[in-house]
């Protein structure tokens, strides 16, 4: 599995990063939309992109959307530091993506797990 | 009985006479309502009932003073009437005698036959005389005609014979003489042809008199009679008879004119006394008239009528004094009424303040503190993750268990953290048509199971009438789910839980969650609303749920109240406008 991870909290990124990478998920991190987008336009694929919705520049949503025009197979998962998903509910359609911060690392495992298998072949097929 | 006599009370006692909302007092006008009522009814009745009752007084007193004055004015109008009769009683007497001494002279008068013959034609003439005599100068009874046989007696030492020897004339005292029958003397003196003087008397009954008086007696409690100069009853007095004949109020000082003064008898009764001394222009006498009346008498009818007005007063003011009672206390109960509505709305527009602002420092302060949160969470992660997934220190416990506290402890400040964003954030409302029905029915299916387990009834009745209600889904879910799970942590096994809603009006409807569990005391209702305020043990609450839930409901234009027994249950009631009204935009 091939992760691409987005936010500008650079030390949470890392971290993030290295502990994903102990549990043999291969990390890419950005700390800004615009780097994350450049390294997708130059080919470089990735099954899911873990996205940070406030950032300064590009944000989470319309990071979101820009990729998947880029690729449309691609997997999202939102982290947000505003609150819970409840808050979230109206205008989003992946409402269950949300995860807040702090994480729990076991909850962003079975979320990546979740969109790596069955889905995936689904959206293959329907793409 | 008592219950039902509390309610009575409960019913007729206006409201602040039982305000014990203390934390209402510092928005109240009127600080003490009880003596603001106690004042209003005070000062109504003094502007009411003092001057109605000064003018009373004055107008007892006028008529009083009035009264009196007729009262004297009449009573001396029957002195002076009674004294012109009695004055000319006598002077006709005394001068039918002067006239037969002066024109028949001592020769003819000393002839018994011819004495006699007078005797019949003054009898004729006036009546009531007894007997005629001639007395010489010597006092003796010279002739005598009448149906005594006096001859002979000698009247020298008499008081009558002496004062006619100074004054030519005399009337004496009544007097029961030799005799033994009460009659007055009159006597004229006249002078013989040798110079000696002798005098002619007559007998009076007193019959005639006391008639007389008789005839001027008005009214049942007046008195009219005679009493000589020492206050020696001369006629009888019906009342003021005293001890030997003497009358037992003073006798009145000497005044040549008729007289009526007021003054009191023995008993303490108030009376009116006319009086007049009397003379005749021939003789003086020593008679004193008096016309005694008892004042209340005479006051009887002004007496009647003042007890009527008595009444008629008492009655008014009775009905002032309700009249303003009531009045004062409904009026007073409709200030403390609309004044209590405005402390009320003055608290809450404090706490609708106060929550703002907490709720403005509260996202300042979880915005912050989050992402170093983030950070040692996943630093702490981080260090557990090579701990346990590098098994070089998997064996270690005691590090792995520091870790997982610093991770818990994370865990629960962004519990903190997300709820307070929760509370502070102000997204726009997005309206949309939602069945109360459904979404209640939802909420309960996340708590199905816990019910199930904990054997909690739980019992929902939303009739089919509501109306579907534009609101927020989000936030209204929230409202619900926050209250649900409140009354499911207030309740023990084996409870209930009852969610109902009802219309309030066409406008808003009121949903009611009520359980029957531990309760609210009444010291903590007030606060239920205030952030961060907790009954539970540290940890396990963080004070936000139902501040949250007011903030939700403020923004959906609603009003959120509770009642709550400790013991007997907390009902929540949520009132909601069917539409949310668009706000006016400027």
């Amino acid at each position: 599995m091939k992760v691409l991870l987005v936010d500008d909290e650079q030390k949470f990124a890392l971290m993030l990063a290295k502990r994903l990478a102990l549990r043999e998920i291969q990390t890419e991190v950005f700390f800004s939309g615009e780097k994350a987008l450049e390294t997708v336009q130059q080919g470089n694929r990735f099954d899911v992109a873990i996205l940070d919705v406030k950032m300064p520049g590009i944000g989470g949503i319309e990071l979101k959307r820009r990729l998947g025009l880029l690729d449309p197979a691609m997997k999202f998962v939102f982290l947000t530091g505003h609150g819970s998903k409840m808050d979230y509910t109206a205008g989003v359609q992946e409402a269950e993506n949300y995860l807040p911060k702090p994480l729990q690392i076991e909850e962003l495992m079975e979320t990546l797990n979740r969109l790596t298998e069955g889905p995936t072949a689904a959206a293959d097929l329907d793409g | 009985m008592m219950k039902s006599l509390n309610r009575l009370r409960g019913a007729i006692w206006p409201r602040f006479h039982r305000n014990h909302d203390e934390h209402l007092n510092p928005y109240y006008t009127f600080q003490d309502y009880r003596q603001t009522w106690g004042m209003t009814i005070f000062i109504l009745m003094m502007t009411a009932l003092v001057p109605l009752v000064v003018m009373t007084l004055i107008y007892y007193q006028l008529i009083e003073t009035s009264i009196n004055t007729e009262s004297l004015l009449r009573t001396e109008r029957l002195a002076s009437n009674a004294r012109r009769a009695v004055t000319f009683f006598l002077e006709e007497r005394l001068a039918a005698l002067t006239f037969t001494v002066n024109e028949m002279g001592y020769d003819r008068l000393t002839n018994p036959g011819r004495l006699s013959e007078v005797l019949r034609n003054l009898k004729l003439g006036f009546g009531g005389l007894t007997d005629l005599s001639v007395i010489a100068d010597t006092g003796t009874q010279v002739t005598y005609a009448g149906p005594f046989n006096l001859e002979g007696k000698d009247y020298s030492n008499q008081p009558w014979f002496m004062e006619c020897h100074q004054h030519n004339a005399c009337v004496s005292e009544i007097f029961s003489g030799y005799r033994g029958v009460p009659h007055i003397v009159v006597a004229v003196k006249s002078m013989r042809p040798d110079g000696r003087f002798f005098v002619l008397r007559a007998t009076l009954e007193t019959e005639r008199l006391i008639q007389t008086l008789s005839s001027y007696k008005t009214g049942e409690h007046a008195d009219i009679f005679l009493v000589n100069r020492d206050g020696l009853l001369q006629t009888p007095s019906q009342f003021y008879e005293g001890e030997f004949h003497h009358m037992n109020i003073p006798v009145p000082a000497y005044s040549d004119r008729t007289r009526a003064v007021m003054s009191t008898d023995r008993s303490g009764q108030p009376i009116l006394i006319g009086y007049a001394f009397i003379d005749t222009k021939i003789a003086p006498t020593s008679f004193i008239l008096m016309v005694v009346k008892q004042k209340a008498g005479m006051m009887k009818v002004w007496l009647d009528l003042r007890s009527n007005i008595n009444w008629f007063f008492g009655f008014s003011a009775l009905i002032i004094v309700v009249v303003i009672t009531l009045t004062s206390t409904v009026m007073v109960n409709k200030i403390f009424q609309a004044d209590r509505q405005k402390a009320e709305t003055m608290v809450a527009a404090e706490r609708n303040c106060q929550l703002a602002s907490i709720g403005q420092l509260a996202a300042g302060v979880a915005h912050e503190i989050n992402n170093p949160l983030a950070l040692i969470n996943e630093t702490a992660g981080y260090v557990k993750d090579l701990f346990t997934i590098k098994q070089q220190y998997k064996e270690d416990p005691d590090l792995l268990e520091h870790i997982d506290s610093i991770i818990d402890a994370v865990a629960r400040c962004g519990t903190i953290t997300r709820q307070l964003l929760g509370f502070a954030r102000h997204f726009d409302v997005q309206t949309q048509p939602i069945n109360l029905k459904d979404m209640v029915a939802d909420v309960i299916n996340f708590h199905k199971k816990e019910a199930e387990y904990r054997n909690i009834k739980i019992h929902v009745d939303i009739p089919e009438t509501i109306p579907l209600i534009e609101t927020d889904r989000g936030k209204l879910q929230q409202i619900i789910l926050n209250l649900v799970n409140n009354a499911f942590q207030a309740i023990d096994n084996g409870c209930f839980l009852d969610v109902r809603a009802e219309m309030d009006g066409p406008e808003q409807v009121r949903l009611f969650i009520r359980d029957n569990g531990c309760g609210i005391s009444e010291e903590h209702l007030n606060k239920v609303f205030e952030p961060f305020f907790t009954t539970k043990k540290e940890g396990q609450g963080t004070g936000l749920g139902l501040s949250i839930t007011y903030g939700l409901v403020q923004k959906l234009h609603g009003n959120i109240t509770v009642q709550s027994k400790t013991g007997q249950g907390t009902t929540f009631v949520v009132t909601l406008p069917v539409q949310i009204k668009k706000e006016t935009q400027s």
